[in-house]
């Protein structure tokens, strides 16, 4: 009997080889892209699962700011907090961590590693990254001892164990103690190196918070006792202060990457909006390729009709009928399974590269498990409805030569419908997506990044940086050379203003502020409002020997007087004091984005203090980057001899901050366009039926006179309706996701009609030429020739 | 073996009726091969598909083998589909997905036959009908004679005690429908298979030993 459906099946596929490649095209597309979701899910939703002792595992991470405004979160933590949690009875074990890249050299040349972290002895006892070599209590319990991962481990040292080698890392001699398995993609951890974090020097301090502690709870202790603990101990140190609000917040390691809220973590967070997105497309993608079935199945039900009249007279019930369609769809849906898992693999690296993950595909339990839920679901959700319809076929009608055609077709038009649907909506949503990150990449920001260049400039003292800022002003190419203390697109260094001549003594107000070079304002091209540039005499002012001479001179931008109520002129000269620094306002300067277009602009400061660096700001030329960038690099080697040359565009690091949006936009890119292509797959297929059940009726009206684009139209005309209809439907479905989605960004296009309009046309336009197809080769046909047929 | 009592066929028809069969009486006996003959529109198809139990009358009693058809459940009827009435269409009605040996075993598997019995009946059945060659053929690789011939081979596969047949020979020319009428025959006498015959043809109605003649849905003779 199996063998029987089998055959009847497979040789029933075989014969109308487009409608199985439509279906089986579309569910391979389908389950292809649920696998790669899947994975990508998987990924994400198993961050630092994995642990041993995860449910003991916290970060411990800090909040902080006024007792009336919102707290600043940050991951980071003062390094003096480790020693104190050493009397917290909940906390059982402590470790430090601190990312910092390394120069790695095994001879001569050294590289320069980024994913290196220096992290205290219980770091592989507490977390569950293996040691393949070396003993997880003891590889850091020495000062100038690292464990490489075993990638690193070939990369430095080919095949042999490195174990006892040794290597230099920043110009000190290392001890390589241990070789660890490459960490996971599921972890925020990842890391290429680790260091001992006795070989810093780091003194505990409460002062700046640069460093991260992770803690294992003690047997018995619950994390909210550990909290209740953590804020008396703060109580204890703060006294009576009113002013200010600090708190410490354990954050389980399982849910850093997907819930925590504090900045400055290790790996970017994950995007719980963007998932569910994900999920909802695999899904949809997935009902949108059985709807093709299930459409196609039914709307060709004339096809099979003989052929179930003939088995129910000579006995065949409806369970056996029902069981071999069942069957079909199950070996079409076994193919397309088949087939996606193979697309899924050859695509696994675009994919990757698409979502900027590391995702290896596994054969593992919950991979298995999903798809045999998507074969089993998509055999019935596909199949019994077709089953169910063909196996109720009378057979004395079909016999007698009338063929239930046209049933189901209302049922057929609702699908129909519901995939437009599904495709319009994600037409709305590339499209307004993409018109928010083309408005956030084009909006004028105050401050023009573009053709600056991005150097480390960590490494450089006052005077190694003047010369070198003199060197690279000698070539044409380069117009402007600064420095600052961080990102000038994201600026993110919390201060207050302390005192401002014409306020009360107790004003306070919380502004972020850059320390920069003096020629900041002009390199980045920050328009000045009021006030004057910064002088010779003005660096002098803050580079004086001892802290207490230096005078420093401020600007503050329009947002920050606005707050203090006053205007730019009115603002200027008054004396104030930021964090201890004495000075005055130097100047006023328009209002520019210097972080996420998610947030509001706020009070920003802008002030010269020549202590520390961290990049390098290089304005060029636009006409020939390439050679500026060489011109760059021979200064750099004269200066910074054996440091790598690390350059990027400062457009890069504006980039990064959108990184999940632009990884949104290009999903969303690829998977409606996926969508779209699935739905036409299903409309050729429809739109062919049509035109073959209407062959007569067309041949009939070309013989009294209709003109072939009459006929196209005749054809055109009901899925017209459908996409229209469709369009109804998505419409405010998609305005409603998008003014959701826009509503998370401070500074967002509006949502106009013109979206919809593109939307509808677009897909009215993709519809028509799909059916057009089909219609143009049935409308071109000879009348008697058709008109035979019957 | 077949007893139609005051056998009524009606459709409704805006307010009225459109009667197909009226007050039809008929007593077929095992063994017989009767030839149901009529003008289009006479409603000798739908007697054919009422005795099949495709159709079921509007009004009136059919008895099967003395068993009221009417008071069967869907099992019994099936039943009696699998092993007691084998069907001929004027369309053959083959299924194109499936070869000829395949057609033929089609019935066996749906009643459930081992396969081993399987292939030795569908076996004889070629061997007696002369297909044996054409076994791994397609039906549309085949003539329309040999089409019907596979026909009427998977209709007695399965040995039912009697045949329905629509216009078995309404789609072949003379020499074909001639040679199926025979094997019609045969079986008859051979095999001791009822028969009955919906057919145009004069010459095809004489292979039957009684002729019955519809008109407007009643019986004439």
């Amino acid at each position: 009997m199996w063998q029987n459906f089998f055959k009847t099946s497979v040789r029933s596929l075989f014969k109308r080889k487009l409608y199985t490649f439509i279906n089986i095209g579309g569910l391979a597309i389908g389950i292809a892209c649920f696998i790669l979701l899947f994975l990508f899910l998987q990924n994400e939703w198993t961050y630092d699962r994995f642990h041993t002792n995860g449910k003991q595992l916290f970060r411990i991470s800090s909040a902080y700011g006024e007792i009336d405004q919102p707290l600043t979160h940050t991951a980071l933590t003062p390094s003096a907090l480790a020693p104190a949690l050493k009397t917290v009875p909940e906390v059982q074990t402590i470790t430090r961590i601190y990312p910092k890249a390394s120069l790695v050299a095994n001879g001569e040349k050294a590289i320069n590693e980024s994913r290196f972290i220096y992290a205290e002895v219980p770091f592989f006892t507490m977390f569950s990254f293996p040691l393949l070599e070396g003993d997880p209590a003891t590889a850091l319990s020495g000062p100038n001892m690292v464990v490489l991962s075993a990638s690193m481990a070939e990369k430095y040292f080919g095949k042999s164990s490195p174990t006892g080698k040794m290597l230099k890392i920043d110009g000190k001699d290392f001890m390589v103690t241990g070789v660890a398995k490459n960490p996971p993609s599921n972890t925020h951890l990842k890391f290429d190196f680790v260091g001992s974090y006795s070989s810093m020097n780091i003194t505990d301090r409460w002062g700046s918070a640069n460093y991260y502690t992770y803690i294992q709870l003690a047997d018995k202790a619950t994390s909210n006792a550990l909290h209740d603990r953590l804020t008396s101990m703060i109580k204890g140190m703060m006294g009576s202060n009113t002013k200010y609000r600090f708190d410490l917040i354990p954050e389980p390691i399982a849910d850093i990457h997907l819930y925590s809220q504090s900045e400055n973590s290790t790996e970017r967070g994950g995007n719980l909006q963007y998932d569910y997105m994900l999920a909802i497309i695999a899904v949809l993608l997935l009902a949108v390729a059985c709807i093709n079935f299930m459409n196609l199945a039914t709307a060709r039900s004339a096809d099979r009709a003989r052929e179930i009249g003939v088995r129910k007279v000579m006995g065949a019930v409806k369970r056996e009928l029902f069981t071999q369609f069942i069957t079909e769809s199950a070996i079409i849906t076994f193919l397309a399974l088949v087939i996606g898992t193979v697309l899924s693999l050859v695509l696994l690296p675009w994919f990757n590269n698409l979502t900027q993950s590391t995702i290896r595909m596994h054969l593992e339990w919950p991979l298995i498990v999903a798809l045999i839920a998507v074969f089993v679901v998509t055999t019935f959700l596909a199949g019994a409805y077709p089953a169910f319809f063909l196996a109720n076929f009378k057979p004395v009608q079909v016999l007698k030569g009338k063929t239930p055609v046209g049933k189901g077709a209302a049922l057929r038009k609702t699908l129909v419908v519901f995939q437009f649907a599904a495709a319009v909506f994600f037409i709305i949503c590339t499209l307004v997506v993409g018109q928010q990150l083309y408005y956030i990449q084009h909006k004028k920001l105050g401050q023009d990044r573009s053709q600056v260049v991005v150097l480390n400039g960590s490494r450089f003292d006052n005077n190694s940086l003047a010369a070198f800022k003199a060197r690279l002003l000698q070539q044409s190419e380069i117009s402007q050379v600064s420095a600052s203390y961080d990102s000038p697109v994201n600026i993110g260094g919390g201060y207050g203003i302390g005192q401002i001549q014409g306020k009360p003594a107790d004003y306070s107000m919380d502004v972020t502020a850059i320390p920069v070079e003096k020629d900041y304002l002009q390199t980045m091209g920050i328009d000045i409002l009021a006030g004057g540039k910064l002088t010779d005499a003005d660096i002098q002012d803050v580079t004086r020997e001892k802290q207490e001479d230096r005078r420093y001179h401020f600007y503050l931008n329009e947002t920050a007087v606005k707050q203090l109520g006053w205007t730019p002129t009115e603002a200027v000269g008054r004396t104030m004091t930021m964090n201890g620094r004495i000075g005055s306002v130097k100047g006023v300067m328009k209002d520019f984005h210097f972080a996420s277009m998610k947030q509001k602009i706020q009070p920003l400061i802008v002030f010269p203090e020549y202590e520390w660096f961290g990049e390098i700001l290089v304005k060029v030329n636009g006409r020939d980057p390439q050679r500026a960038l060489a011109r760059i690099e021979d200064a750099w080697k004269s200066y910074q001899p054996g440091r790598p040359f690390d350059a990027h565009f400062l457009d890069d690091d504006f980039n990064a901050m959108y990184e999940s949006e632009f990884r949104a936009g290009r999903l969303l890119k690829v998977f409606s366009g996926l969508v779209i292509l699935v739905s036409c797959l299903g409309l050729v297929g429809l739109a062919a039926f049509t035109a073959e059940q209407r062959t007569r009726e067309l041949g009939i009206r070309k013989v009294l006179g209709a003109s072939s684009s009459n006929l196209v139209a005749l054809l055109s005309k009901d899925y017209i309706k459908l996409v229209t209809i469709s369009l109804i439907v998505a419409a405010p479905l998609g305005a409603y996701v998008m003014i959701k989605w826009l509503s998370g960004f401070a500074y967002h296009i509006n949502l106009g009609a013109g979206v919809f309009v593109v939307a509808g046309l677009l897909a009215m336009a993709i519809a028509l030429l799909t059916v057009s197809l089909q219609s143009v080769k049935a409308a071109l046909m000879n009348p008697v020739k058709s008109l035979k047929s019957e | 073996m077949i007893q139609l009592q005051n056998i009524t066929k009606y459709y409704p028809v805006g307010l009225g009726r459109n009667f197909i069969l009226k007050d039809i009486d008929l007593t077929i006996n095992e063994g017989e091969f009767v030839s149901i003959m009529g003008p289009s529109g006479s409603g000798k198809s739908t007697l054919l598909h009422i005795m099949g139990l495709l159709e079921e009358p509007s009004e009136g009693q059919y008895l099967f083998e003395g068993e009221r058809v009417d008071k069967m459940n869907e099992k019994k009827r099936t039943q009696l589909h699998r092993g007691s009435i084998g069907f001929v269409f004027q369309a053959y009605h083959l299924i194109d997905e499936l070869t000829v040996y395949e057609n033929i075993e089609t019935p066996l598997l749906y009643k459930n036959v081992s396969a081993s019995e399987r292939k030795s009946r569908v076996a004889d059945v070629l061997d007696r009908f002369n297909i044996v060659a054409k076994k791994d053929l397609f039906p549309n690789q085949l003539s329309g004679g040999q089409q019907q011939l596979v026909g009427i081979a998977r209709a007695i596969v399965a040995e039912p005690r009697v045949i329905l047949a629509d216009e078995p020979t309404g789609n072949l020319h003379s020499d074909q429908a001639k040679s199926i009428m025979e094997l019609f025959k045969e079986l008859n006498e051979k095999d001791k298979i009822t028969i009955v015959q919906v057919t145009h043809s004069d010459v095809n109605a004489t292979y039957g030993n009684r002729i019955i003649q519809l008109r407007d849905g009643h019986i004439r003779s």
